[in-house]
């Protein structure tokens, strides 16, 4: 009996020395026996989930009240996602952070690679010039792809494509989830059109500029200012937005999170309604992507069944 | 029997010098010949074993040599650069995964690699002491590289600087060391890794500096603000170390597939896409070429064989040479000593006994060159491998 307590004992401990040898190639997903895919946003992590679950295990780092586009991971993150099967990231300069970090491209799928001719560029390129090497820009596009329906289904298609070629026992399994996903997104888009469609001349403006594809996909008058929803605007920033009202007619400002009273209370008094439209990029505090999308779809009926703005202010 | 064998190491002790010599050069007729033999086969499957664990090996057109040497045992690289688009390339083909490889750097005498992780998984490396490169501007060192740059862990290292006339491009980069690699025995063991990213930053193609943007008109480092382009003078502040505080402030100059590497390690799925993919490289006009290192590293061997062979059949030669000269010395050395053999014979010593004598001297010559001959083959046998990895490296 001693010598078999002693033998697996010393299994044990050659089986702990082992472990700690081989980082770069053990898989995180030895836990559950699942192959561990890591995002970088909410809505690709809910993809990933509903085309291959339960056959992965999905992660996603970012804090809750983090806003995943700002945030940067640090060495333990980007050690714990070098262990994953898969890194699944958004791209069009989604992750910021991806020239700072040393991970395997090999394991990496850019759900947007595909998209190209619809990502939008942004207008905030800075091109600076010093000593000796010349001038040089610093660009990117608009990243939250998520929100047109369309660009969200093509990018679940991109997972699905690579899911099913690193793991093609179960590509039938991920096939038959991604068309139920790609429908109900479909879904979500043919209402978003009849929404905008009841009152197609509508102007808003957004609290922050994160909603290009929605503007994009639904061909919305908008224009967007730079204001958290937390903070109290400055002077300057009333000022910028008196002068937008000036020119563009607005009666709603649509909101990434529910702004202070005073400031939607002083928006009211100059005849500006607030509602909000929840990007989602997070994990939501209930329920899921599209349940906080059918939210934003009432909020955005709400918003295009009301009256016209006045004519003048 | 046991007066004869006094007599003979009486003699050969009297006569020390001669001996000596004797014993020296037959050691030496017998150990150049062995001793080549078994460097060049341990040479030989030091780099047959790590060309054959790399399947496939891309590099700019020009000496398939000078790729293998640089890529697999980083030898200085003479061959020039390729743009990083060559990896992509190989990964868009679905055949195979590219691994980029750049290697223009050194820190002190160590080759700077700069690669990404798959790397370390393609060799199976593995962490002795600390953890894998996970952020911009940090290194790992293979177990040599350590001992040789008397660093370790939480340690610096300083990438040397680029030429004299680099004068707008590589800067020393003073990086943290994360880790240590395991000993592996190749020339893993001898290098700094680095992230492709780093290298390109040691390169100049990358660097964080103090912010421009933000600054204001009366800022003395700006010479001129139009719009969103900022003309800043050489006194902006560039980083030499990457921190977490100034990390973001690093970004690239242009594309990073137009920036350059010097070799990359071609991982096929399949024997199949292997061949598939070597046919796209040879049929194709492409600006770079594909070699199998395997192939290169035995057209080499047979080069080295070929000289081996010569210089046994001149060691033999010379071994010819020598034992007749040996047997000279010995038939002059009996004349010589015709009266000490004539007194021997004059005191009752048989003629059979003199000549047992005789040949129990030249048998402890022998004897004694064979031990010596085959106590020199075995220090080369023991570190022959580290000899031939410290030429390779």
């Amino acid at each position: 009996m001693k010598i078999l307590l002693f033998i697996a004992a010393m299994l044990v401990i050659l089986a702990g020395c082992s472990d700690g040898r081989n980082e770069a190639t053990e898989s995180a997903s030895a836990g559950a026996g699942k192959p561990l895919v890591y995002t970088t946003n909410y809505p690709l992590q809910y993809f990933v989930d509903r085309i291959a679950a339960p056959v992965v295990e999905v992660r996603f780092l970012a804090p809750g009240d983090e806003d995943p586009a700002y945030w940067r991971p640090d060495a333990e993150s980007v050690l714990a996602m070098q262990k994953a099967d898969l890194l699944v990231l958004n791209g069009a300069s989604y992750e910021g952070w991806l020239k700072n970090v040393s991970l395997s491209p090999q394991r990496m799928v850019v759900t947007t690679d595909g998209l190209g001719d619809f990502l939008i560029p942004l207008e905030t390129e800075t091109t600076h010039s010093h000593g000796l090497e010349g001038e040089h820009e610093h660009h990117g596009t608009a990243f939250t792809t998520w929100l047109d329906p369309t660009l969200a289904a093509a990018q679940a298609a991109s997972i699905e494509g690579v899911l099913a070629a690193r793991w093609p026992r179960h590509a039938d399994r991920f096939a038959t989830q991604l068309a139920e996903l790609t429908r109900e997104l479909t879904a979500l888009d043919a209402e978003a059109q009849a929404i905008v469609a009841g009152n197609p001349g509508l102007t808003v403006i957004f609290s922050h500029p994160i909603y290009q594809y929605f503007i994009q996909r639904y061909g919305l008058s908008a224009r967007s200012v730079h204001w958290e929803p937390d903070q109290m605007p400055d002077e300057t920033q009333w000022r910028e937005l008196r002068a937008i009202l000036g020119e563009f007619r607005a009666a709603w400002m649509i909101w990434e999170a529910p702004p202070l009273p005073q400031v939607s209370g002083r928006l009211a008094s100059m005849g500006v309604r607030s509602a909000v439209f929840d990007p989602c990029a997070n994990t939501p505090g209930s329920g899921d992507y599209f349940s906080v999308m059918r939210e934003n779809l009432e909020t955005l009926r709400r918003v295009f069944a009301a009256d016209r703005p006045p004519a003048g202010r | 029997m046991r007066d004869v064998i006094f007599m003979a190491w009486r003699y050969l002790r009297f006569y020390r010098g001669k001996t000596a010599v004797l014993v020296a050069s037959i050691s030496l007729i017998l150990f150049l010949p062995a001793g080549l033999h078994v460097l060049v086969e341990q040479g030989a499957e030091v780099l047959t074993a790590r060309a054959e664990t790399t399947p496939l090996l891309i590099g700019a057109k020009g000496s398939a040599v000078d790729l293998t040497l640089s890529a697999l045992y980083f030898r200085p690289p003479h061959v020039e650069s390729m743009r990083h688009r060559e990896v992509t390339r190989v990964d868009r083909s679905g055949l195979a995964h590219g691994i980029p490889m750049h290697l223009r750097f050194t820190a002190g005498r160590q080759r700077i690699v700069g690669t990404t992780i798959d790397y370390a998984e393609f060799r199976g490396l593995t962490v002795d002491r600390g953890r894998w490169l996970a952020m911009l501007g940090e290194c790992m060192l293979g177990s040599e590289a350590a001992r040789a740059l008397g660093v370790d862990l939480d340690d610096h290292v300083l990438s040397s600087a680029g030429s004299a006339f680099d004068v707008a491009g590589s800067f020393p980069l003073k990086m943290p060391v994360v880790g240590v690699l395991a000993p592996t025995g190749t020339s893993d063991d001898e290098i700094v890794l680095v992230d492709i990213k780093t290298a390109w930053v040691i390169a100049g193609l990358a660097h964080g500096h103090e912010d421009v943007n933000s600054a204001g008109k009366d800022d003395g480092r700006v010479l001129q603000r139009e719009g969103r382009n900022v003309v800043a003078n050489a006194s902006v502040l560039s980083y030499t170390e990457i921190t977490v505080e100034n990390m973001d402030s690093f970004h690239f100059h242009g594309n990073p597939d137009g920036f350059p590497i010097d070799a990359v390690l071609a991982v096929p799925a399949s024997f199949k896409a292997s061949v598939l993919l070597r046919g796209r490289y040879e049929e194709g006009d492409v600006p770079v070429q594909m070699i199998v290192p395997s192939v290169v590293v035995n057209e080499l061997l047979e080069t080295m064989f070929s000289v081996r062979d010569w210089v046994v059949l001149g060691g033999l030669a010379v071994g010819v040479a020598s034992a007749m000269t040996a047997a000279l010395v010995f038939a002059l050395s009996i004349r010589v000593r015709r009266r000490e053999i004539e007194t021997i014979q004059k005191i009752g010593g048989a003629r059979k006994r003199l000549v047992t004598i005789l040949g129990a001297e030249i048998t402890f010559v022998i004897v004694m060159a064979v031990v010596i001959a085959g106590v020199l083959t075995a220090v080369v046998s023991r570190f022959g491998e580290l000899a031939a990895r410290l030429v390779g490296a």
